[in-house]
């Protein structure tokens, strides 16, 4: 009997039949480590498209002129959170979640580089690479015809019948030789890697 | 009778048929969906209630960008569902082809190009809390004046 009575008191508890007739899971809280889409800080773009090159997403993220400067969009039905443009933004104009005071805890950042890849199979030394190629021109001004060089300076020249890459450093990655190759025998690749401590800081 | 009909409707929209169909995705997103089905989640206190059968479903979750086989298959299932019925798009897959809407892929997204869609959970994948709000706003949606639009 004295159940009873304790049982119809504790169903009649206000907080009980709350809790039984409402909603009920352990509140979804979000967890810190959360990456949500990237959003935009106050810090101002400088088009230099870091995170349009990195984002692995098609059409996820674009740098769009606005009124007053650059301004970059993410597009929440492309983006995979993954990230990646909030840590190669080298002015930190997004943020997403933690990952901007992970990476300057950890002194992480991304190193890029373009890599010249000739095919040799393809090419079949026109010198059409060496001589579009706007870095090259500045540097040998003499830089013609085939694509032969005397400077030593220039990214990549013919000799003895073939494209030698000399200065793969000096690429800027505006795939001008690509574009010029009727072959295809030239690649530009970006290659990325990522890097921690003093690197990271330089 | 709106009164009545405002009960009914809101009683209905809390006893929910999910059905989930996979039209070509890599899997996360289903995993995702299986979250919302685990105690963590559990999407069955809502008054949710998961058979994967269109025939019983009100709601039908589309996982996955569309592959070339299964846009007929697609539109069966969409056709099996008695009405009133909803889709949502869980994923980035039906709503754009995220990674996979590149030349050369064997995908034919969006989604909607096939079916109705009624909401979209953007999201590579989307949490199962995105999953289960989305499925939780468009169920009144789905009994909103239903009896009166009939004929």
């Amino acid at each position: 009997m004295r159940s009873i009575v304790y049982y119809v008191r504790e169903f009649l508890r206000p907080e009980w039949l709350k809790k039984f007739f409402f909603a009920k899971t352990a509140p979804l809280v979000t967890p810190s480590y959360f990456k949500d889409y990237p959003s935009r800080t106050e810090k101002e773009c400088t088009a230099c498209l870091s995170c349009m090159m990195i984002c692995p997403a098609p059409g996820a993220i674009a740098v769009l002129r606005k009124k007053d400067g650059w301004e970059p969009e993410v597009y929440p039905g492309h983006c995979i959170r993954c990230g990646l443009c909030v840590e190669a933004c080298p002015e930190g104009v997004l943020a997403s979640g933690r990952i901007l005071d992970v990476t300057r805890r950890d002194k992480t950042a991304f190193s890029s580089w373009y890599r010249l890849q000739v095919d040799d199979t393809l090419c079949m030394r026109c010198g059409n690479c060496c001589v579009s190629c706007p870095v090259n021109r500045q540097v040998d001004p003499q830089l013609a015809g085939t694509g032969t060089s005397a400077s030593d300076e220039v990214i990549m020249r013919i000799e003895g019948g073939r494209v030698t890459i000399l200065h793969e450093e000096k690429c800027t990655g505006c795939k001008t030789c690509e574009n010029n190759c009727p072959n295809r025998a030239i690649r530009v690749a970006r290659m990325v890697e990522g890097v921690q401590g003093e690197e990271a800081e330089a | 009778m709106s009164i009545l009909q405002d009960i009914k409707n809101a009683v209905r929209s809390r006893s929910i048929h999910v059905s989930y169909v996979d039209v070509g995705s890599c899997n996360g997103c289903d995993i995702e969906v299986l979250a919302c089905l685990a105690p963590r989640y559990d999407i069955e206190q809502y008054g949710i209630y998961v058979h994967n059968n269109p025939r019983e479903a009100d709601v039908l979750l589309v996982i996955g960008s569309v592959t070339p086989q299964w846009v007929d298959k697609l539109r069966d299932i969409w056709e099996k569902i008695p009405e009133p019925k909803v889709a949502v798009a869980i994923g980035n897959c039906p709503i754009s082809g995220c990674v996979y809407a590149r030349r050369g892929t064997l995908t034919t997204p969006p989604v909607e190009n096939y079916i109705p869609i009624a909401a979209q959970v953007p999201g590579c994948p989307p949490r199962p809390t995105e999953i289960l709000n989305a499925i939780l706003s468009v169920a009144p949606l789905i009994y909103k004046d239903y009896e009166e639009k009939q004929p």
